[in-house]
């Protein structure tokens, strides 16, 4: 592997969190997202000879990233559920300012994924690996949309709140 | 009034808002700079979620282009000729390497979806589909010395072709066929009894829910189309589940869903048909279509298509007998 493509790699190892929020952000589809997300990856291969080294990589890609999520939008463009064209590139450019505490902060969501139990763990395993959507989740749990969708909220909540825990400990500790 | 922005977020992520709310947290959005910064934020969060929970296959999980290959090629370009060969063999090798990797995480991701296609379906409200039986094949020729078998021996089935089978949630269905003179012949079961209709004849009902089974294509395979949950999840034991490389993998339907395709193929000394395809919608996970190809049937096999032709709840009592004849009719038992 040359020094090119191994650079190449490392930001993209990099800039990934942010430009796979950015795109889940756009669409929701966890199927769909991870095909478009590929082909960014692979765009970004293909065109890093022409990335300028003086800018800001994340911000370079999410422009890559913005061209292919667009070509996935005007597919859709019947679809009244998602975001116009104004939005999604008013997303990329917050995308491009998130600071890379703010992403590294969620490295103990792990940790506190690993925490939940009984009810919060299973409405978040047939939320994210199951894919399914509230009223589909309710008919399984017997509840209502509504309360899995509060419920949802309740425990994402409850995970960034778990997460700036961990942010002050070791804030403390340093 | 539309709800809280902190709401709407959630409720964006959860697909839960209508095309208004959507407008709505559009423009709030691009009202200002820093609720636009709010929002990536919940993003960020939603798709670490995403990532930790699912197991995603970021990298690998769509079918190599020619361009990744391509770029494949150039992360190993060397300029001598003893480094060109050498960078061929590295080029296989990653090629190699590639396609291993994608047909591992191609196949985990089929049978994640295979998992979210089974819980829709078990969930779902009540479903018809037409049977359409695409191609009979011949008996499989026996010994002329084997003794017949208990099912060479019983009266012809019903015809296959042109019939409907209604399902419900818990081993219920009803399957409406008609016999070669045009004459209605229902089978069915409300989950605690199996029964059968014919026009002429006696009702017969048995407390074993698979006293009838043996008219039903897929029975002997327990792969069985009246029971969907239990002949899906077959499939994830004895089939290799990847997503359709064959034709167009999605494609619009007519309401603008996206349709995927799923094919299971029979791994080697399993029974059942020799490959399962499932056409479903990519957002709800509702199968649209099914085929089984070289389905045992009896004696025979059979390729059969199950089209979905209604999703609405059917009557409380359609999946009792009684809904399916006239009160008059003598009913037996049967053990």
């Amino acid at each position: 592997m040359d020094q090119n493509s191994q650079q190449a790699i490392r930001y993209w190892t990099l800039a990934q969190p942010v430009v796979s929020a950015y795109v889940t952000s756009v669409i929701r589809d966890f199927r769909d997202r991870d095909d478009v997300l590929q082909s960014i990856a692979v765009a970004i291969l293909e065109s890093f000879p022409s990335y300028d080294a003086s800018r800001p990589f994340v911000g370079w890609a999410l422009g890559v990233a913005r061209n292919q999520v667009g070509s996935y939008l005007r597919d859709r463009r019947r679809n009244r559920l998602v975001f116009d064209g104004e939005t999604v590139d008013l997303l990329a450019t917050a995308f491009e300012e998130i600071k890379t505490e703010e992403v590294r902060s969620l490295d103990y969501l792990q940790e506190c994924l690993g925490k939940l139990e009984g009810r919060a763990r299973q409405l978040c395993e047939l939320r994210y690996q199951n894919d399914l959507k509230p009223a589909a989740m309710a008919s399984l749990l017997s509840m209502t949309p509504n309360t899995v969708a509060k419920s949802l909220q309740r425990i994402r909540e409850q995970l960034r709140q778990c997460v700036e825990r961990h942010l002050s400990i070791e804030g403390a500790r340093s | 009034m539309n709800p809280a922005p902190h709401d709407m977020i959630d409720g964006y992520f959860d697909e839960i808002l209508t095309p208004e709310q959507l407008a709505s947290l559009s423009d709030w959005i691009k009202s200002s700079p820093e609720n636009a910064r709010v929002f990536a934020n919940a993003a960020l969060l939603h798709d670490r979620m995403r990532n930790a929970m699912g197991e995603s296959a970021l990298v690998h999980d769509v079918p190599p282009s020619k361009v990744a290959v391509r770029s494949l090629g150039r992360l190993f370009s060397f300029p001598s000729v003893w480094s060109t060969a050498a960078s061929i063999a590295v080029v296989c090798f990653g090629v190699g390497l590639f396609w291993f990797l994608f047909g591992q995480a191609n196949a985990s991701a089929a049978i994640r979806e295979l998992n979210r296609i089974i819980a829709q379906n078990t969930l779902s409200k009540d479903r018809t589909y037409e049977i359409v039986v695409e191609e009979v094949y011949p008996p499989i020729e026996r010994g002329a010395n084997r003794p017949p078998t208990r099912e060479s021996l019983r009266p012809p089935k019903p015809p296959l072709d042109g019939a409907r089978v209604h399902v419900r949630e818990g081993n219920q269905f009803v399957l409406i066929r008609k016999t070669s003179d045009g004459l209605p012949f229902v089978t069915g079961s409300n989950g605690k009894q199996s029964w059968a209709a014919n026009a002429r004849g006696p009702v017969k009902v048995s407390a074993d829910i698979h006293h009838f089974d043996r008219d039903l294509p897929g029975h002997e395979t327990s792969i069985p189309l009246t029971n969907l949950h239990e002949g899906l999840g077959r499939l994830r034991q004895a089939y290799q589940v990847q997503f359709s490389t064959l034709g167009p993998e999605e494609y619009e339907a007519s309401d603008g869903e996206t349709v995927r395709m799923l094919v299971a193929v029979k791994k080697p000394k399993e029974r059942g048909p020799q490959r399962v395809e499932i056409a479903y919608e990519t957002t709800s996970g509702r199968i649209l279509h099914m085929r089984f190809v070289q389905m045992p049937y009896g004696p025979d096999r059979l390729d059969l298509r199950l089209s979905l032709v209604n999703e609405n709840d059917l009557p409380l009592d359609f999946f009792q007998h009684t809904s399916h004849h006239s009160l008059d009719r003598n009913v037996e038992t049967e053990n």
